[in-house]
């Protein structure tokens, strides 16, 4: 009885934050614009076209540092890799993330993998492998102009670098080759995580901003207090 | 040389001091023994730096000493190394020496120690050496860090081939650490409880970004690791060169071999040296280098080219003259002046090469499939003047120039294409003609062949034709035909004229070609000569004219088979008198016809032969249409008139005719004809007439033309079918009517003999067999001697079938009409009948008395049975028994009618009401029942027992 009391409040006090927000909310507010549904979508499938063309490069890139992190059961400690945005996080954060932490998340997390992929690119030896990846990142550009898009869309303003954060290049003090390569390695895994994790954003974000399901956005944020 | 005695005896005092205070040494420790031992450890390089100093050396003082070092590796007890290091020392000077390890200096602590002695290597005796120093420690495993697993050394740099050693170090008290070397585990020796030691022998190049060693423990993920770098051998550079193409820069260049396999910052580099100048520089590339050249003050130049990495230096060297490496640079501006029909002038452009070079230039000219080459020397320009070239002709010229005075290279061609002009054609058009008459006109029809381009000059225009009459009562005529038309039909106005035809390009007009037409046709009555055609094409023969020709002419038709013909003719020379035709057009199986002239002098063409044939003979195509004529009795006539054996692709040479009878034989003396006139009417005798209906003759023709390859096609021909169908139908249907009278009588004999309406025991033969094999004494009982004083009429009643049922499919079903004479046990004679329509089991049972139905009858019954005084009795007194409980091995007499349908039968179609009993009147005759019992019983019974006994099958209205 006290969980649904508490849910009985928590609903009406989330029911009023919303009504109140309501005229504030831009996909709420369109009249005839297609809204960021499109773009959503968009970034959605570019998330997955990206996914896939990360699993060529990465299977290239580890044979190129050769075993064993090109092993499949390869699973090292994340040590040197800590300035990486780190994907995973707890099924419970994740959910109650709102639409702007999440797609500002998303923003950050891109704008430091795309640096350091480009440093991965400078390093490369061979001419082929560098080729694909100056293509993947070029689409990863283009995957974070989309989320800009989208930010822009919902009228959230894009999240600006700290001065000195920025990387540049190799993520943390590499101590030796070895190190090196697992943080290569790192960098993949994470980048996939990532992608991962945002085709889940993306898709969850799409149904929020489809037109009829704007109550059903509404009763979900409920299950969130 | 004062001064020289005084320097003289200056050294000999100093060495004999020396030598007086090493005497004094002997007793006390040497004074210049090391100090402040100081040893750093350089990871990088994995080698111990040591530095020391000598005290108690004079201001002035310097001697050459000998340092001898030990090394000792975990303790000092266990010494790796020991080594003498000799060299000069000077007052206050710190000395250095390195030591590299092969085992990663984290491996192990190390220890050193040194002691010194002065060299005294020119005098002789014993070396004295200083008292060691104390041991000095070397050990960085203090400084590794909080991890609890190590792996050295790390990012180690080497090359292909090489040893290496590889050890881990663990914090931890785990000892099961496994290390594997690209996904390989390594099997390694323990130095001391957390260190072990792997060595890695003649290690191979395997990627640009390192082999991977890793060692990670049994329990946990931590996993260290390190990349070993291993280099491919640095190669020499090869073909080393340097050459100038304008005295300013030489470009030096070289092959460097094959790639070291490293990342780019672990490359090696190039460095060019020029040893007179000693000047050096960085080479930017890895196969060429730009070195400026000091101008006018420097001709000979040394160079020394070295690769290098970290590993390896190797290095080629090049010494020269710098005008001897001039490589000029490809001529320019080449242009051609006062191009006509026959000559062209080139003019080019050379880059100059200083002040007082002059060039050797090289000019080629490409042309007609020919090239001259033609060199010239040059300063600044160079002129050239082709000729001899053929009119409107393309030309390719390039030129090409090195230095004339010490030639080293040519530079690079320079192209150019020029055309020169036209010229009036040189030959006359090879013109041919054919003449036919149209109406009583002459019309000759003119063929040429385009000239060669060599002949033609440049594009011929226009055909120009110029027709004189001979008897000059005509004018002439002038035609233009344009090009590229290759032929014309003119009608003349009298046929002996004289056509001039001549070729016209923009320049001018070709000589012309003459023909005369003649009104006389010429010698068409010239005999035709058959030729054969081989591979090379057909050769042709003719006899030499005793008239004076001015050459023959071949004419034949290329698609003789296709109008137009695809005219062709060859001029052969007066002395010619055979000649051999060939043309990709021959095809095999097509009569090619050839005409031979002679062309007199004026210009009068005779027709001296002609000759036909194939190139290849092949079996003929179609069949003749054979028409049978004239059929008699005794022959017939085959014709095929209108056989073409000019379009055949072989020659005919005769037609086999076979007749064959039926059977397959031939006839004798007519198996084969052959007919070798051509064409003509094949006739035959055939057999006599009377064999004619069982002929049919094959008539089979075939070409001989090669021995062993015949039989080309069948032609089947039939004689007249209505008379064969007559002598076919009126025996059939003779024979048909025989069979059917035949097998009537038969049928009615049968019927006669076996089953007549009316029995007749005198009549039937099984009387004769019973006779004959069991009784001989048998009579047949006349029934005209007997007075029946009771008649039993059995019926068989509906009920009772019921029981019958189960022997009814296997056993024929029996009428018992009249008891035998007493016998009841054993079967005694009969006579059967037995309807094997219905029962086919039933014949099966052997004879007709042996019933297997079991003779079990009920006493009274059977004694009712026995006599017929009986039988009255039995039917009053049970006359509900059925047939089937009466035992069939009792009865004598047994009649069942083949009419008789089966008792299985639709009983629902047996009348409701029971018919008559005077129904059964036939076998009442047969026993002559009184009339009074004919009539019927009055009893239900016996009623219902007629109705079964006279189905519907035994009916007899």
């Amino acid at each position: 009885t006290h969980l649904r009391a508490w849910d009985s409040w928590g609903l009406l006090a989330c029911l009023c934050t919303v009504l109140w927000h309501l005229p504030a909310v831009p996909a709420l507010n369109r009249t005839g614009d297609p809204g960021p549904g499109p773009s959503i979508q968009k970034t959605y499938d570019l998330t997955r076209y990206l996914e896939h063309q990360l699993r060529s490069l990465a299977g290239t890139y580890l044979n190129y540092l050769g075993p064993p992190f090109n092993e499949p059961d390869f699973n090292p400690p994340r040590l040197g890799a800590e300035t990486l945005p780190r994907a995973t996080v707890n099924l419970d954060v994740w959910r109650s993330l709102n639409d702007k932490l999440r797609l500002t998340q998303n923003y950050e997390a891109y704008s430091h993998l795309l640096c350091y992929l480009r440093g991965l690119n400078r390093q490369a030896a061979t001419a082929e492998l560098r080729r694909s990846l100056a293509h993947f990142c070029t689409s990863l550009q283009g995957l974070l102009g989309s989320i800009a898009g989208v930010m822009a869309a919902l009228g959230y303003p894009l999240p600006q670098p700290l001065p000195g954060t920025e990387p540049t290049g190799a993520p943390g003090p590499a101590h030796s080759d070895f190190l090196r390569k697992m943080d290569d390695f790192w960098l993949l895994k994470e980048l996939q995580t990532w992608l991962w994790r945002s085709a889940k954003d993306f898709n969850r974000l799409k149904k929020k901003m489809q037109p009829p399901a704007a109550a059903v956005t509404l009763h979900l944020e409920a299950h969130g207090f | 040389m004062a001064l020289f005695s005084v320097s003289k005896t200056a050294f000999l005092l100093a060495f004999l001091s020396l030598r007086t205070y090493q005497s004094e040494v002997l007793s006390e420790p040497l004074p210049w023994a090391p100090e402040s031992l100081k040893v750093s450890v350089n990871t990088t390089s994995q080698s111990l730096h040591l530095q020391w100093t000598v005290h108690n050396l004079a201001h002035h003082q310097e001697f050459r000493m000998v340092f001898q070092i030990e090394i000792s590796r975990i303790k000092t007890s266990n010494v790796i190394w020991v080594e003498n290091y000799t060299t000069t020392v000077k007052w206050n000077q710190v000395l250095h020496w390195s030591w590299e390890s092969k085992l990663p200096l984290e491996c192990a602590k190390h220890f050193i120690r040194m002691r010194s002695a002065v060299d005294a290597a020119k005098t002789p005796g014993p070396r004295v050496w200083s008292s060691w120093s104390s041991w000095e420690e070397a050990d960085v495993q203090n400084s590794l860090g909080q991890d609890l697993l190590f792996v050295f050394p790390k990012d180690k740099l080497v090359e292909e081939g090489s040893n290496v050693t590889i050890c881990y170090v663990s914090k931890s008290h785990q000892n099961n650490i496994s290390c594997y070397l690209e996904g390989v585990r390594m099997q390694g020796e323990q130095l001391d409880p957390n260190v072990s030691v792997f060595n890695l022998n003649h290690v191979a190049f395997i990627r640009e970004t390192g082999t991977n060693i890793y060692c990670k423990p049994g329990q946990g993920d931590g996993i260290k690791g390190t990349v070993l770098f291993v280099s491919k051998v640095l190669q020499e550079p090869k073909d080393f060169s340097c050459e100038t193409q304008d005295l300013m820069t030489l470009n030096c260049t070289w092959d460097p071999g094959s790639d070291t396999g490293l990342l780019k910052q672990l490359s090696q580099s190039y460095t060019l040296f020029e040893s007179f100048s000693g000047k050096k520089i960085l080479c930017k590339h890895k196969s060429w280098c730009l070195w400026q050249v000091a101008p006018e003050s420097q001709d000979m130049y040394n160079f020394t080219l070295t690769a290098e990495n970290y590993l390896r230096k190797r290095s080629v060297h090049l010494l020269f003259h710098l005008t001897h490496r001039v490589h000029p640079m490809a001529p320019f501006n080449v242009l051609f002046k006062n191009v006509n029909a026959t000559s062209a002038t080139m003019t080019w452009k050379v880059h100059a090469i200083g002040k007082y070079y002059t060039l050797l230039c090289q000019v080629e000219l490409y042309g007609e499939g020919k090239v001259t080459q033609h060199n010239v020397s040059v300063k600044v320009d160079g002129v050239h003047l082709f000729s001899g070239l053929e009119p409107d002709t393309e030309y390719l010229a390039q030129v090409r120039c090195a230095n004339g005075d010490h030639f080293w290279k040519w530079s690079e061609w320079t192209h150019q294409n020029f055309t020169t002009v036209e010229a009036a054609p040189s030959e006359a058009p090879d013109v041919w003609r054919n003449v036919k008459i149209v109406q009583g006109r002459c019309v000759v029809t003119l063929f040429w062949k385009p000239l060669s381009k060599l002949q033609a000059h440049g594009k011929i225009l226009f055909y120009n034709i110029v027709i004189e009459y001979l008897d000059r009562t005509s004018g002439s005529e002038v035609l233009s035909i344009p090009a590229p038309a290759s032929g014309t039909e003119l009608p003349l106005n009298q046929c002996s004229s004289q056509i001039r035809i001549t070729a016209s390009n923009s320049v001018g007009t070709s000589p012309a070609s003459v023909l005369v037409v003649s009104r006389e046709p010429g010698n068409e009555e010239v005999e035709e000569e058959r030729v054969k055609g081989t591979e090379d094409g057909f050769p042709l023969s003719w006899n030499p004219q005793p008239r004076h020709v001015t050459g023959y002419l071949v004419e034949w038709c290329e698609q003789p088979r296709d109008p137009p013909c695809d005219l062709q003719w060859k001029n052969l020379g007066p002395n010619v008198t055979s000649t051999v035709v060939s043309s990709d057009a021959f095809r095999p199986g097509v009569r090619y016809n050839f005409r031979i002239y002679g062309i007199s002098t004026e210009r009068v063409p005779c027709l001296l032969a002609r000759k036909t044939g194939y190139s290849q003979e092949l079996a003929p195509s179609d069949n003749p249409q054979v028409v049978m004529t004239n059929l008699t009795s005794h022959s017939f006539t085959l014709s095929w008139k209108n056989y073409s054996t000019e379009s055949q692709p072989s020659f005919i040479q005769g037609y086999h005719v076979y007749l064959k009878s039926k059977a397959g034989r031939c006839h004798s003396g007519s198996e084969k004809a052959v007919l070798s006139d051509v064409p003509c009417v094949g006739w035959l005798i055939v057999p006599p007439p009377q064999q004619i209906t069982e002929i049919i003759s094959i008539l089979t023709y075939f070409c001989s033309f090669e021995e062993g390859k015949v039989l080309i096609k069948n032609t089947t021909l039939f004689s007249s079918p209505a008379p064969t169908l007559i002598r076919i139908l009126l025996p059939t249907v003779f024979c048909i009517l025989l069979i059917m009278i035949t097998c009537y009588l038969k049928s009615q004999w049968m019927k006669e003999k076996c089953y007549p309406d009316i029995p007749d025991p005198y009549k039937s033969s099984v009387l004769s067999l019973i006779k004959s094999k069991e009784n001989p004494h048998l009579t047949i009982m006349n029934i005209k001697d007997c007075v029946p004083d009771s008649i039993e009429v059995l019926n068989k009643q509906e009920g009772t079938r019921k029981s019958f049922t189960e022997t009814e499919s296997t056993k024929p079903t029996y009428l018992y009409l009249l008891p035998t004479e007493k016998r009841y046990s054993s079967p005694g004679p009969c006579i059967c009948f037995e309807n094997f329509t219905y029962n086919q089991a039933a014949s099966d049972s052997a004879s007709c008395g042996h019933v297997p139905a079991p003779p079990k009858a009920p006493p009274s019954q059977l004694g009712l049975l026995t006599s017929p005084e009986n039988l009255l009795k039995a039917l009053e007194k049970n006359y509900m028994n059925s047939l089937g409980e009466i035992p069939a091995g009792e009865t004598s007499l047994n009649y069942v009618s083949q009419l008789a349908s089966p008792m299985s039968g639709d009983m629902s179609n047996l009348p409701k009401n029971p018919p008559e009993p005077a129904l059964c009147s036939e076998y009442k005759m047969q026993m002559a029942i009184p009339l009074g019992l004919a009539s019927p019983p009055s009893s239900g019974s016996s009623s219902l027992s007629s109705i079964t006994l006279l189905d519907e099958g035994e009916r007899y209205h």
